[in-house]
């Protein structure tokens, strides 16, 4: 009967009732935790011919007949056969043993036996080094607006534990990434320019991603025309995160940002310099993380309170050159 | 310490909520949801003999390209009663005193014909070698009880009588059937054993329907769930039985788990699924057998709905079940 089901896909209205049927089959299969066999099966039953599943970094080859019955073959596939990867970047495919054009239920087998396959791998065979979590997971997680139902199955999908802590991570112009938050406590090592969200239950995950924001609005390169912390943690801003909610690219610079501003303009090394004395606790300390002499501070130092107005040898005019520091960051980025 | 045994299943017991399909069953169900209810009432009978006469095989395929003869017989009916039709299908290779399969269709005693699931019997045939001869047996309720049985013991009397011209060895005939036909091969496995013939070398009873009470606790599990519930339980047995139906008189031969003796009769298979009506009493009916000292193999196939291989045939399951008959018949049969 399914083999008269499949012509009868086949048949149908592309845009109306064969997607909806192949969108039902494969959810099914979803919810019941079906195994990869009888996900590559689906594929090539509903497709009307084999289907094979190829996965050389997890050792996985799996070929169906249009019949359901697995027949392994280690020859390659053809390049010509329509195929789906189950990663951006990994050599992992979902194939149909015919070539294109695909028809609409081609591509839609293709797309839901995909992403079942590619869930059923990560839960049965462990995470690929390659393989990256599907983005639009990632953007229903955050999404405040989703259903609590569509959020909490992305999260499966994702491997979040969904009754345990994740956070949202931030990177400048990427989307949104998520990580489980380890029991010890112990936060995965993040490199690059990132702002790290709070840990939260995974429905909360949308907070945590608008934090991660507001953080990520406090990082700078970390080079000398643009230094400051690659990495913020939004837990650690404090009260400064207020700042990032009334400064942003169209806001008026309070005076003392200008006087960084043309601070900055007057010497390659000012902004280094003012960074340095502003977080750290001596001048000594300063000189370390700048890799200059402590008298080189010293010089550069006077120079840039003449230029500045202020003195930063006491906490009050540190906290308004820390201040100031912060705002111009702020005022780089987009609320 | 104290414990109460509460007394043997009575139609007052509760019943859990229904055990789950089988993931990829479970899948194959959600595409034929809309054109196969559950539950099945007398008003619908027309309708779903038109909708079942479109997916009839045309006798042109069923000969497998050539692999297969088929002969249409008519033989005499039951005594006073019109003659019957017997599809009888050969292997073309197959030789002479071969094992014969006597088929008795399914579709609940008001649907279907000779040519339903003919097409797994061709299966067995090719692949060892048998004869299939299969009944045209008049329909409830146009038909009721006894037409349907003594329509397919007289078919199987010819059989017997001709086995010689049909090449068939007359010590190895099996009757076999699903669901209803199910059914009415144990009613025939009864018939046989107390008419004292003709002589039957086993009984195949897929999913079988056997007990017109239709009060098990899987019976009330599976209401509206599945395929071929209580409702449409009712709908079949009422057919054939009319106002007698769950009543004291009615006979085994027509709801063979009626039968008060169930010793003497060829060894059965049984298999049936365990999210399906005829669980409890299909699981009864080889109990019993082995009660009285009979030959019973019986499979409950886990997460399987009433005829799951018939509709779902790719699922692994289903390769599974068909696969385990054919196992046994070669067991039986000594091939």
């Amino acid at each position: 009967m399914v083999k008269e089901l499949a012509g009868r896909l086949a048949a149908l209205d592309p845009d109306a009732g064969a997607a909806v049927q192949v969108i039902a089959y494969f959810d099914r299969l979803v919810d019941g935790r079906a195994g990869l066999e009888a996900i590559v099966r689906g594929a090539a039953v509903l497709a009307g011919c084999p289907a094979r599943l190829i996965d050389d970094e997890r050792r996985v080859r799996i070929r169906m007949t249009a019949s359901g019955v697995r027949q392994d073959d280690s020859s390659a596939p053809d390049p010509q056969w329509l195929h789906r990867p189950l990663s951006a970047d990994g050599p992992s495919a979902l194939w149909l043993e015919r070539p294109g054009p695909a028809g609409p239920v081609d591509l839609m087998v293709l797309e839901r036996a995909g992403n079942a396959a590619r869930g059923a791998l990560e839960r049965t065979r462990g995470r690929a080094a390659a393989s990256s979590p599907d983005p639009a997971f990632v953007e229903t997680v955050v999404d405040a607006a989703a259903p609590v139902d569509a959020r909490l199955h992305a999260a499966r999908r994702l491997g979040l534990p969904v009754d345990g802590r994740a956070r949202a991570l931030a990177r400048p112009g990427g989307p949104a990434t998520v990580h489980a938050v380890p029991p010890a406590g112990a936060s995965a090592a993040v490199t690059g320019r990132a702002g790290l969200g709070p840990a939260v239950a995974v429905l909360d995950l949308p907070s945590s991603w608008a934090d991660a924001r507001t953080a990520l609005r406090f990082t700078a390169d970390g080079t000398e025309q643009d230094p400051g912390p690659r990495i913020v943690d939004f837990a650690d801003l404090g009260g400064l995160a207020l700042l990032a909610a009334t400064v942003g690219v169209g806001t008026e610079p309070v005076p003392d940002v200008r006087r960084v501003e043309r601070a900055a303009a007057a010497a390659p090394w000012v902004l280094a310099t003012l960074d340095a004395i502003a977080t750290t606790a001596s001048l000594r300390a300063a000189a370390t993380a700048l890799t200059v002499h402590h008298s080189t501070v010293q010089e550069r130092l006077t120079h840039a309170e003449h230029l500045l107005g202020w003195s930063v040898h006491d906490p009050q005019g540190r906290l308004r050159l820390q201040l100031a520091l912060v705002l111009r960051r702020l005022h780089r980025s987009a609320r | 310490m104290t414990a109460t045994i509460e007394s043997a299943s009575t139609s007052q017991d509760r019943v859990g909520p229904p055990p789950p399909f089988d993931p990829e069953l479970a899948a194959a169900l959600a595409l034929v949801a809309d054109m196969l209810p559950s539950a099945i009432v007398p008003e619908m009978i027309p309708a779903m003999r038109e909708g079942l006469a479109v997916l009839d095989v045309p006798l042109s395929e069923l000969t497998r390209d050539g692999a297969v003869t088929i002969e249409e017989r008519q033989v005499p009916g039951p005594v006073g009663e019109p003659d019957i039709s017997l599809l009888i299908c050969r292997p073309a290779n197959a030789g002479t005193g071969r094992p014969a399969i006597y088929h008795t269709h399914g579709g609940g005693m008001i649907l279907g014909n000779s040519r339903t699931g003919l097409e797994d019997l061709l299966d067995w045939a090719l692949e060892l070698g048998l004869v299939v001869v299969s009944v045209e047996y008049r329909l409830a309720p146009e038909h009721p009880d006894p037409a349907p049985i003594e329509d397919c013991y007289a078919g199987l009397v010819w059989t017997a009588e001709h086995a010689d011209e049909l090449g068939i060895d007359p010590d190895q005939i099996i009757v076999a059937g699903t669901s209803a036909g199910g059914g009415l091969a144990a009613g025939l496995a009864l018939l046989a054993r107390d008419r004292r013939g003709p002589a039957l070398a086993a009984q195949v009873l897929m999913c079988p329907m056997l007990d017109d009470r239709n009060d098990t606790p899987s019976s009330r599990q599976m209401a509206g769930r599945g395929v071929w519930d209580s409702t449409a339980n009712t709908t079949g047995w009422t057919a054939l039985l009319g106002d007698a139906c769950g009543g004291p008189d009615v006979s085994p031969y027509a709801a063979p788990a009626r039968a008060v003796d169930l010793s003497g009769l060829p060894p059965a298979f049984v298999d049936v699924g365990s999210a399906e009506t005829f669980r409890d009493e299909d699981v009864a009916y080889a109990t019993r057998i082995w009660q009285a000292g009979g030959v019973a193999e019986l499979h409950v196939w886990p997460g399987g709905f009433h005829g799951f291989d018939t509709l779902a045939p790719q699922a692994a399951i289903s390769q599974e079940a068909k696969a385990a008959r054919v196992r046994w018949l070669r067991r039986q049969l000594g091939l």
